[in-house]
């Protein structure tokens, strides 16, 4: 168990002049059965209309926008999480079990992933959880860590055909590979101490619990992770999105930090 | 049963309707081109037992249609009770996690559903397919009826028939029934929608507010339309013509430049009804449609009153031998395409195609249905002087208000080329009015 502080920044400065924003963040820890939040505190600046919400795969979120000039908009959110409070997590809307064993967006398989699971023949194995763990093993022998070679629309199928990429993309490989065994699995969006920068890992369902696995860093997950959010891949939990008209370039700085109490 | 008279005059409401913009845009190789859908003056009539029958199955079956959706996006007893296999949903294009949970006012998801039925030459009906997303072409009977009034009203002084241009009522009676409080708006992506005329048409009859994306706007948590000089007037009910898909950029695809920024989020709010709900393309997708006649037995405990066009799913084994032995009597269908894209007659098949398809439908056996072929009663239209028979169909249009609510009357659309038994206006075919005598 680790009580952990978190700070999340970001902010992005026009060019020119932006007439309108409108944007949706999902970028605020819930407490569950792993961790618990103490504290959280949310800035949006600048913003004319701010709202809460939920989105289906039970992400908190707060949609809004900017209806004047404007030069620069970020967020800066701080909190601490308890973690590490119990090894799994109790599966509820067990509705949406479906949604997260069938291919979906960045996570279908094409025919060099279903060649790689075939190769690696994780059947032989017993549990869920066996299965997940072996799969984040063999990724995380087979899969080279590097940047700039992928970006956050990159699917699956095509980062594995690279055969390198970040965290998002060894989470969308192993979330595919586990589906494909018949296991649900869910990508999470999150921050992991001393990064730097936005994680991401996975969760599988193993009895009626979701464990969590770390594929870039090969791990089981247990008190260095605050989890942010979840959902089919990537896209479903981005934390910032938003549309934005006028304002020319746009320059994007986000900054993390994660600290042991 | 018409008069001779009305017919004489079929070139007047042509050029009537070419004149009110009556037309139908369509799309093919990539270009969009508008066209005047053409109006054969010859009624199809349907007796009033008849049409009594017709509207009893229709509200059975849309509102097993409505149960669906509500379990589907919720606790998907259907799929728990094997009447539907889990593919049929999470495997299909139409479902969409995103609606999970969300529940529309009132639970009315299809609120406008164009349901397209066929009469066999056994003058049985058989239901072919549901249209539960943005079903378009009540406007086209609406005012084909109003023409021919006009041009021939001797016509219908001696026909005792009823009245279709109550549409308009029915439609702001189930606008009206959703609203959460505010403005009613139909929403249409702009002039070049195949549909616009129509959508014109609609706001117009219904005294509906005609608007495109940018009249609107999300405030706080709620949905409002913007004035001419810049006030927010608070929107509760959105008739939208435009696909879930480009609804709202902030919450489906981001490139749509004709949606609203999180509309969708106060829509989950429960601060604006939209009208149909997203998500329903789960319930008209082709392969559903195999399980409608099973899910009106399993929400309802009825026998279906109308029946299925006789369907095979290659999904079953049986189902495929089925298939495999009698494909030439057969017509398969892509279960992702619409507006009679994707339909193929195992008969019109060469060797090699048939061949082929064949192995693709071995590897994707979820992906297709296969029907018998209905031996459709042609209905006369007149060419010339001439009457010739052709293949018609009848989208019948249901509404759900406060109860649901049979039009009526409906579109018969026939298919101009004597060989096609494919009448989808999208692919340039005609259309008639629909009587339904009153005694």
């Amino acid at each position: 168990m680790k009580r952990l502080h978190f700070e999340y920044d970001m902010h992005l400065t026009y060019s020119e002049p932006a007439k309108t924003s409108h944007f949706t963040i999902k970028c605020m820890p819930q407490s569950t059965d792993r961790q618990r939040v103490e504290a959280l505190d949310i800035r949006i600046e600048p913003a004319d209309s701010m709202e809460e919400g939920r989105d289906s795969f039970g992400n908190r979120l707060i949609f809004g926008n900017v209806n004047r000039e404007h030069d620069r908009f970020g967020f800066h959110i701080t909190g601490s999480v308890l973690t590490g409070l119990s090894d799994a997590e109790t599966s509820e809307r067990e509705n949406m079990l479906g949604a997260y064993r069938y291919p979906h967006g960045l996570t279908v398989p094409g025919e060099s992933l279903k060649a790689y699971l075939k190769q690696l023949a994780p059947e032989a194995l017993g549990s869920a959880l066996e299965k997940g763990i072996f799969l984040m093993h063999s990724l995380y022998r087979d899969f080279t860590y590097e940047k700039n070679v992928t970006n956050v629309n990159t699917g699956a199928e095509e980062a594995w055909r690279l055969g390198k990429g970040v965290c998002q993309d060894y989470a969308h490989i192993l979330v595919t590979l586990c589906r494909m065994q018949g296991i649900p699995a869910r990508y999470v969006a999150g921050m992991l101490i001393a990064e730097g920068y936005s994680h991401a890992w996975v969760e599988i369902l193993h009895g009626n619990r979701w464990y969590a696995l770390d594929p870039t860093n090969d791990l089981v997950v247990s008190d260095s992770h605050i989890k942010l959010g979840v959902g089919r891949d990537a896209a479903d939990c981005s934390i910032n999105r938003g549309i934005v008209t006028g304002g020319g370039k746009q320059q994007q700085q986000v900054r993390v930090v994660v600290k042991e109490d | 049963m018409y008069d001779l008279d009305l017919l004489e005059h079929t070139d007047t409401v042509n050029e009537l309707l070419a004149r009110y913009g009556v037309k139908f845009g369509i799309y093919k190789n990539n270009t969009f081109k508008e066209q005047l859908f053409p109006f054969d003056a010859i009624p199809r009539v349907i007796e009033k037992e008849e049409f009594d029958y017709l509207e009893k199955g229709l509200k059975q079956r849309v509102v097993a249609l409505n149960l669906f959706l509500k379990d589907i996006y919720s606790e998907k007893k259907i799929v728990k009770d094997n009447v539907v296999p889990e593919d049929f949903i999470f495997a299909s294009s139409g479902y969409m996690a995103e609606c999970e949970g969300v529940t529309p006012i009132k639970d009315i998801y299809s609120h406008i559903s164009g349901i397209d039925l066929v009469q066999g030459k056994d003058r049985n009906w058989y239901v072919l397919e549901d249209n539960l997303r943005v079903p378009s072409g009540a406007s086209y009977p609406m005012i084909a009826r109003e023409l021919c009034r006009r041009s021939s009203p001797l016509t219908f002084q001696n026909t005792r028939l009823e009245d279709n241009r109550n549409y308009a009522k029915l439609l702001r009676r189930t606008m009206d029934n959703v609203n959460a409080g505010g403005h009613t708006v139909i929403l249409t992506p702009g002039r070049y929608n195949a549909a616009y005329f129509e959508h014109s048409y609609l706001a117009e009859k219904t005294g509906a507010h005609l608007v495109n994306g940018s009249e609107l706007r999300v405030k706080d948590d709620k949905l409002y339309y913007v004035t001419y000089d810049g006030k927010l007037e608070r929107v509760g009910a959105v008739y939208r013509r435009i696909s879930d898909e480009y609804l709202d950029p902030m919450n489906f695809n981001p490139e749509s430049v004709i949606g609203i920024p999180h509309i969708y989020d106060v829509y989950r709010k429960g601060n604006v009804a939209l009208l149909n709900a997203p998500g329903n393309g789960i319930a008209d997708d082709k392969g559903i449609y195999y399980f409608v006649p099973k899910m009106i037995r399993y929400y309802l405990g009825e026998e279906p009153i109308l029946n299925n066009a006789p369907t095979y799913l290659p999904f079953y084994e049986e189902d495929m031998k089925y298939v495999l032995e009698h494909f030439e009597q057969l017509v398969l269908k892509d279960v992702a395409e619409a507006g009679g894209y994707g339909v193929v007659f195992g008969s019109s098949m060469s060797r090699t195609q048939k061949e082929a398809f064949i192995e693709l439908l071995k590897k994707e056996p979820r992906r297709f249905i296969a029907q018998e072929v209905i031996d459709f009663l042609d209905l006369d239209i007149l060419e010339g002087s001439e009457m010739l028979p052709r293949k018609a169909d009848l989208r019948a249009f249901v509404l759900m208000a406060d109860e649901p609510l049979v039009w009526k009357s409906g579109l018969t659309r026939f298919s101009r080329n004597p060989d096609s038994f494919i009448v989808n206006s999208s692919q340039g075919g005609g259309f008639k009015d629909t009587w339904v005598l009153s005694q």
